[in-house]
C-alpha cells in the first residue's frame, strides 16, 4: 500500500502493539517510523498534524499513558505497549469531552490546525494541576504554538473546564 | 424591504481597494439590493457571538486539512531545492535517484513546460536567484523514498555573488551586484513639502528600520492534485480558489473549467497562500505523468525559504509641525528589500492616509535581493510603515510637550485626503477615547514611572487606518430544501477567521432560520459561484451582502407561495423562527409546511455584491495603547497590557471578531519583539528556517489582552454595515510597544524586533544621557 512512511533501505521490521484510543493494534514496523505516521497513515487517524514535523509547533500532540508527546519525533517502536489518545478518542459518540466543549464555548479556535494538540496538552495539564495558576498555564502549554493567535481564548477554555470539573 | 427597478444601468465599474491597491472592476447592479439594516437595528442572528458551525469538526479531528487527504494511490512527492542564494545548477543527473524503489517520477526544468516564475525565468529552471529555489521534483510511493530520491539526485552548484537585505542605510538605490532585478521607484506628493520644512518651527528626522518576517501558517503549504483525463481536482490550502484555478490553468495551459479547486479547511494563510504555488503546479505536472493522485506538502524549512515573508523596510521620516502641533509636512523616503520577486505596495500610502496634512512626499524605492520572493503579509506595508510614522509622532509630541493622544487627536484625518472625499463614518477619535480610559492613560502615565531600581515601565499608543471596505464580484446561491432548510453555496473560503459562521447568521437572519438549519458550502469551485480570494480584510464585506440578498431572494419566493396558502398579500408576510406570519397577527403557517407544498420545486435565491458607494471612502478605524516593563539589567521588555478599540463597522459575530483582534494583536507581538527571519550576508543561506530558532509569540509570551470593538453598523458602506475587521489589529501593535518602551527609557526604538540585545543599547544611551 502506498504509505509516505514507507522508508526505503534495509527492511528491518519490529513487532510493535499499541493500545490507540482504547483499541489494541499490532504492526511490524520499520523502526525508523513515527508515532505520527502510524497514528495517520496506518489508522487514517489524521486530527494530529504534521506542522513542522521536529518536535517545534505542537500540532501533532498526543497522550501517552495520559502525558503529551510530540508525535512526530517519538519512534513508534518506543512507544509499544502504551496507551495512546488522540483528539478522536475524547468524545463519546456526540459526546464531547468537557475540554471540547470548553474549547467551542470560549471559541478558542480559529483556523483549527493547531486545536488536537492544544486540547490534548490542555487536558493533560488539568490532571496534573485541577486549578491552574496563570504561570502553570503558560508552562504547559508553552509547547504548543498557535499562529491565529487564540492562546487568551485558550486560557478561558482551560478556566472553563476547570470550573466543570470542581462542579463535578 | 426590496426594490426593483427595470430601466436600471445593468453594468457599471466600481473601484475596489485590495490591501492598498485599486482595482477597478465591472459590476452588475443587482436588479434588487435590501435596504441597509441601520445600525440600530436589532437582528436576531447577526450580532449573536455563537459557537462558529465548524468547531465540531475543529475540535474532535473531523476536520480534514489539504495535508490529510487521502486518495487511493495516492503518491507523494518532495523537491529538491538551491542551496546556494545565486548561481547555476549544472550537470543533473538523476538515475541514482529513478533507481530508489518507490520512485515513480522525476522532473526537471528539461522534462516540463516552459512556465514562467521568479522574475519570468522558467518554473524548475537552472538559473537560481534564492536559497530554496526549486530544481527538481521527485513522485514516489512514500513520503521517506521521495525525500531519498531528492537527495539522490547529483547536481553541481556553482555559487555567484548574491545581495542580501538593504546594503547601505545612508545611500541611494543602487544596482546591487547579483541582485535578481534592478531597483525602482516611486515618488507621489501633495502640497510643498520643501516650503513646508522651511518655515515650520518644530522639524525632527528619524531613520527606522524593520526586519523581514515570514507568515508561518501552522499547516504548511501544500496541494493534492488529481488529473484524470481532461479534468484535474486541486486540494489546496489556499486564500482564494478562484484565483488558483485560474492562475494553475494558465501555467498549464488548460482552460479554468477543467479545474477543481476544493479547500475545505484550511490552516491559516495571512497572505501567503494568495496565489497558485509551484508545489500545485508541480504536484499537477507529476499527476499527469504518473496518472495518479500527488500529495505536494512542503515541510516547515521549505514554508520560510519560499512562502513569502513581510520584507525588511528602511525608512527615513521628517515631520515637521506648528507650534500647537498641527502637521505641516510629512516627508517620507523609504527603502524596500521585496526579494527575488514580489509586489510593490509600499509604505507610503500609509504615510498619505493616517493624519490630516497639506503637505506630503513620499518616495519608495523597491530593490530586489537573492531571498525568497516577498507575499503580502496581513495588512502588507501598512505595518512596516505604521512603525516609523507612529514613532516619529511619538518623537514630535514629546518635543512639542504635548501628550502623544493629544497630539493624535490634533492632527485626525476627518476626510479621505487622496480622494478628497469623506469616509462613511469615522470612529477614530473614539478609539482614542475609549483606550485612553480603558487603560487609565493620564492616571498611568504619571504612577508607571516609579519603578522598582531594576525596572521600568512605561505606556505607549498607536492607531491606524486601513481601506476596508471589500467590493464586487461576490456571488451566492441560497437553496431552499424541501425540509425547510437551506444551503447557501459561495466560492469563497474560511480560514479559520470564521466565514462559514457568519455567512450562515447573516442567512439565517434573512430567512427566519435557526443557525443549525442552514450549512454554508464553500472552498470549492464546483460547489459555490465566484468569490474573490480571502485578502485585504474583504470576505464579509463583499460575500456577506451577496448572500443576504441572495437570501432575500429565496425570502421573497418563499413568501409568495406562502401567501397564496395563506391568503395574505406577500409583503405582509414575516419569517421568524421557521413560521411565515401575517403582519404582527395570528395567522401563521410553518415554513415546512410551505415548502413540502413544494414539493421538489426548489426555490434558489441569487444574490451578487452591488457596486461600492463613489463619494465616500470606506475604511476601517482603531487604536491600541500598551503598557510595558523594560528589564534595565536583561533588556527584555515585558508586555503586560493590550488595551485595543477597533472601528469596522457592525459586528456579525462578536466572538470571531474578538477573536480576530487577538489574532492581529498577538503577531503584532511577535513583529515588536521576537521575529525575524536572518540570511546570512556572506552565505547567502537562511540560519533560522523553522519554528525553534524563528521564535513565533507562544503562551508563556501573552500579556493581558482587553481587545473590542466600538463601532455600529456603516449604513453607507454596504448594505450590511460592514468593515473590514482582519488586517487592522495587526498595525498598531509594534508601534504602540516600541512606544511604550519610549515612554520607559525615555530613548527611542529605531528597529525591529526589539530583541534584549537592542534594548539593552537604548538602555545603555540612556544612561550616557543622564551622565
Amino acid at each position: 500500500m502506498a504509505s509516505p512512511s514507507r522508508v526505503p533501505g534495509q527492511p528491518t521490521a519490529l513487532p510493535v502493539s499499541l493500545t490507540v484510543n482504547g483499541e489494541r493494534h499490532k504492526w511490524m514496523l520499520d523502526p525508523r517510523v513515527t508515532l505520527l505516521d502510524v497514528l495517520r497513515d496506518h489508522l487514517s487517524l489524521t486530527g494530529a498534524k504534521r506542522g513542522c514535523e521536529r518536535g517545534e509547533c505542537g500540532a501533532c500532540t498526543v497522550l501517552i499513558n495520559g502525558r503529551p508527546v510530540y508525535a512526530c519525533i517519538a519512534l513508534a517502536c518506543t512507544c509499544a505497549g502504551t496507551r495512546v489518545t488522540t483528539i478522536e478518542g475524547l468524545s463519546r459518540g456526540r459526546r464531547l469531552h468537557p475540554m471540547q466543549r470548553a474549547f467551542l464555548e470560549a471559541d478558542a479556535i480559529q483556523c483549527g490546525f493547531c486545536t488536537p494538540g492544544q486540547i490534548l496538552s490542555a487536558i493533560a495539564l488539568l490532571e496534573h494541576h485541577p486549578r491552574p495558576t496563570q504561570a502553570q498555564i503558560a508552562e504547559a502549554m508553552s509547547g504548543n504554538l498557535c499562529r491565529c493567535g487564540t492562546y487568551p481564548k485558550i486560557v478561558r477554555a482551560i478556566r472553563i473546564a476547570a470550573r466543570g470539573r470542581k462542579q463535578r | 424591504m426590496t426594490t426593483v427597478d427595470r430601466d436600471r444601468t445593468l453594468f457599471v465599474v466600481t473601484t475596489v481597494e485590495i490591501e492598498g491597491r485599486e482595482e477597478e472592476s465591472v459590476v452588475q447592479v443587482p436588479a434588487f439590493e435590501p435596504t441597509p439594516w441601520s445600525p440600530r437595528a436589532r437582528l436576531d442572528h447577526v450580532g449573536a457571538g455563537v459557537v462558529r458551525v465548524d468547531g465540531h469538526a475543529k475540535v474532535t479531528g473531523a476536520a480534514r486539512y489539504t495535508v490529510d487527504i487521502q486518495l487511493p494511490g495516492m503518491l507523494f512527492a518532495r523537491v529538491l531545492r538551491a542551496p546556494i542564494a545565486r548561481g547555476g545548477v549544472s550537470r543533473l543527473d538523476a538515475s541514482a535517484a529513478r533507481a530508489i524503489p518507490g520512485v515513480h517520477a522525476v522532473l526537471m526544468g528539461r522534462d516540463i513546460p516552459s512556465i514562467p516564475w521568479t522574475q519570468g525565468a522558467p518554473l524548475l529552471g537552472t538559473r537560481i536567484l534564492y536559497p530554496g529555489q526549486p530544481v527538481a521534483v521527485v513522485a514516489a510511493d512514500s513520503w521517506a523514498a521521495a525525500d531519498a530520491a531528492t537527495h539522490a539526485i547529483l547536481a553541481r552548484w556553482s555559487a555567484r555573488e548574491h545581495a542580501v537585505g538593504i546594503p547601505d542605510p545612508s545611500g541611494r538605490p543602487r544596482r546591487l551586484r547579483g541582485a535578481p532585478a534592478p531597483p525602482t521607484s516611486r515618488r507621489e506628493r501633495r502640497g510643498n513639502v520643501a516650503r513646508a520644512i522651511r518655515t515650520a518651527p518644530v522639524v525632527l528626522t528619524k531613520t527606522y528600520r524593520v526586519s523581514p518576517v515570514v507568515h508561518q501558517a501552522l499547516e504548511p503549504h501544500g496541494s493534492v492534485v488529481w488529473w484524470q483525463g481532461d479534468r484535474v481536482t486541486v486540494y489546496d490550502s489556499t486564500q482564494g480558489i478562484f484565483r488558483v484555478r485560474r492562475q494553475l490553468a494558465e501555467h498549464l495551459g488548460l482552460r479554468s473549467s477543467q479545474i477543481r479547486v476544493v479547500s475545505e479547511f484550511m490552516g491559516g494563510g495571512f497572505g501567503a497562500k494568495n496565489d497558485c504555488g509551484s508545489y500545485t503546479v508541480l504536484a499537477a505536472l507529476l499527476s499527469k505523468k504518473t496518472r495518479r493522485p500527488v500529495q505536494l506538502v512542503l515541510d516547515r524549512k521549505e514554508v520560510v525559504l519560499d512562502t513569502g515573508h513581510r520584507p525588511e523596510t528602511l525608512m527615513r521620516l521628517t515631520l515637521a509641525t506648528g507650534r500647537e502641533g498641527a502637521l505641516a509636512a510629512i516627508d517620507f523616503e523609504g527603502w524596500v528589500a521585496l526579494g527575488a520577486d514580489g509586489w510593490v505596495g509600499g509604505p507610503g500610502q500609509l504615510m498619505r492616509r493616517m493624519y490630516r496634512c497639506p503637505n506630503v512626499r513620499t518616495v519608495e524605492h523597491f530593490l530586489y535581493t537573492n531571498t525568497g520572493p516577498m507575499s503580502a503579509f496581513r495588512a502588507p506595508f501598512y505595518v512596516e510603515g505604521a512603525f516609523a510614522l507612529e514613532s516619529a509622532m511619538d518623537l514630535v509630541a514629546r518635543r512639542l510637550g504635548i501628550d502623544p493622544i493629544d497630539f493624535r487627536q490634533r492632527n485626525l484625518a476627518s476626510a479621505d485626503q487622496e480622494r478628497s472625499r469623506p469616509y462613511s463614518t469615522n470612529g477614530l477619535s473614539a478609539c482614542y477615547t475609549d483606550v485612553a480610559r480603558r487603560i487609565g492613560w493620564s492616571k498611568a502615565r504619571k504612577t508607571s514611572k516609579a519603578p522598582t531600581r531594576r525596572v521600568v515601565r512605561g505606556l505607549g499608543i498607536a492607531a491606524q487606518v486601513w481601506g476596508a471596505g471589500g467590493g464586487p464580484p461576490a456571488y451566492a446561491e441560497v437553496r431552499i430544501n424541501r425540509d425547510a432548510t437551506a444551503l447557501v453555496a459561495t466560492g469563497t473560503q474560511d480560514l479559520g477567521t470564521g466565514s462559514r459562521t457568519i455567512l450562515g447568521q447573516i442567512a439565517a437572519e434573512v430567512l427566519g432560520l435557526d443557525l443549525e438549519d442552514v450549512r454554508v458550502v464553500l472552498g470549492d469551485t464546483d460547489a459555490g459561484p465566484y468569490a474573490a480570494n480571502s485578502w485585504g480584510s474583504m470576505t464579509t464585506a463583499s460575500v456577506g451582502p451577496a448572500v443576504r440578498t441572495a437570501a432575500a431572494d429565496a425570502r421573497r419566493q418563499l413568501c409568495e407561495v406562502a401567501a397564496t396558502l395563506l391568503g395574505a398579500s406577500a409583503d405582509r408576510l414575516t419569517l421568524r423562527r421557521g413560521r411565515v406570519r401575517v403582519g404582527g397577527g395570528r395567522k401563521s403557517i410553518a415554513l415546512r409546511r410551505v415548502t413540502e407544498h413544494l414539493g421538489n420545486v426548489m426555490i434558489v435565491g441569487r444574490g451578487h455584491r452591488g457596486p461600492n458607494p463613489e463619494s465616500v471612502t470606506v475604511a476601517s478605524f482603531g487604536a491600541q495603547a500598551v503598557e510595558v516593563e523594560v528589564d534595565l539589567d536583561t533588556g527584555v521588555v515585558h508586555v503586560l497590557r493590550i488595551v485595543a478599540a477597533h472601528d469596522c463597522g457592525r459586528t456579525v459575530n462578536p466572538a470571531l471578531a474578538e477573536s480576530q483582534l487577538h489574532g492581529g494583536i498577538i503577531q503584532g507581538l511577535g513583529y515588536a519583539l521576537c521575529e525575524r527571519l536572518v540570511q546570512d550576508p556572506r552565505t547567502g543561506a537562511v540560519l533560522n528556517a523553522g519554528l525553534h530558532d524563528y521564535k513565533i509569540p507562544t503562551m508563556a509570551d501573552m500579556p493581558t489582552i482587553d481587545a473590542r470593538v466600538i463601532s455600529s453598523g456603516d449604513p453607507m458602506a454596504n448594505h450590511i454595515g460592514v468593515k473590514g475587521l482582519a488586517e487592522p489589529p495587526i498595525i498598531p501593535t509594534a508601534p504602540a510597544i516600541a512606544n511604550a518602551v519610549y515612554d520607559a527609557l525615555g530613548v527611542q526604538p529605531t528597529a525591529l524586533p526589539l530583541t534584549p540585545a537592542r534594548v539593552l543599547q537604548l538602555i545603555k544611551k540612556r544612561r550616557t544621557r543622564r551622565r
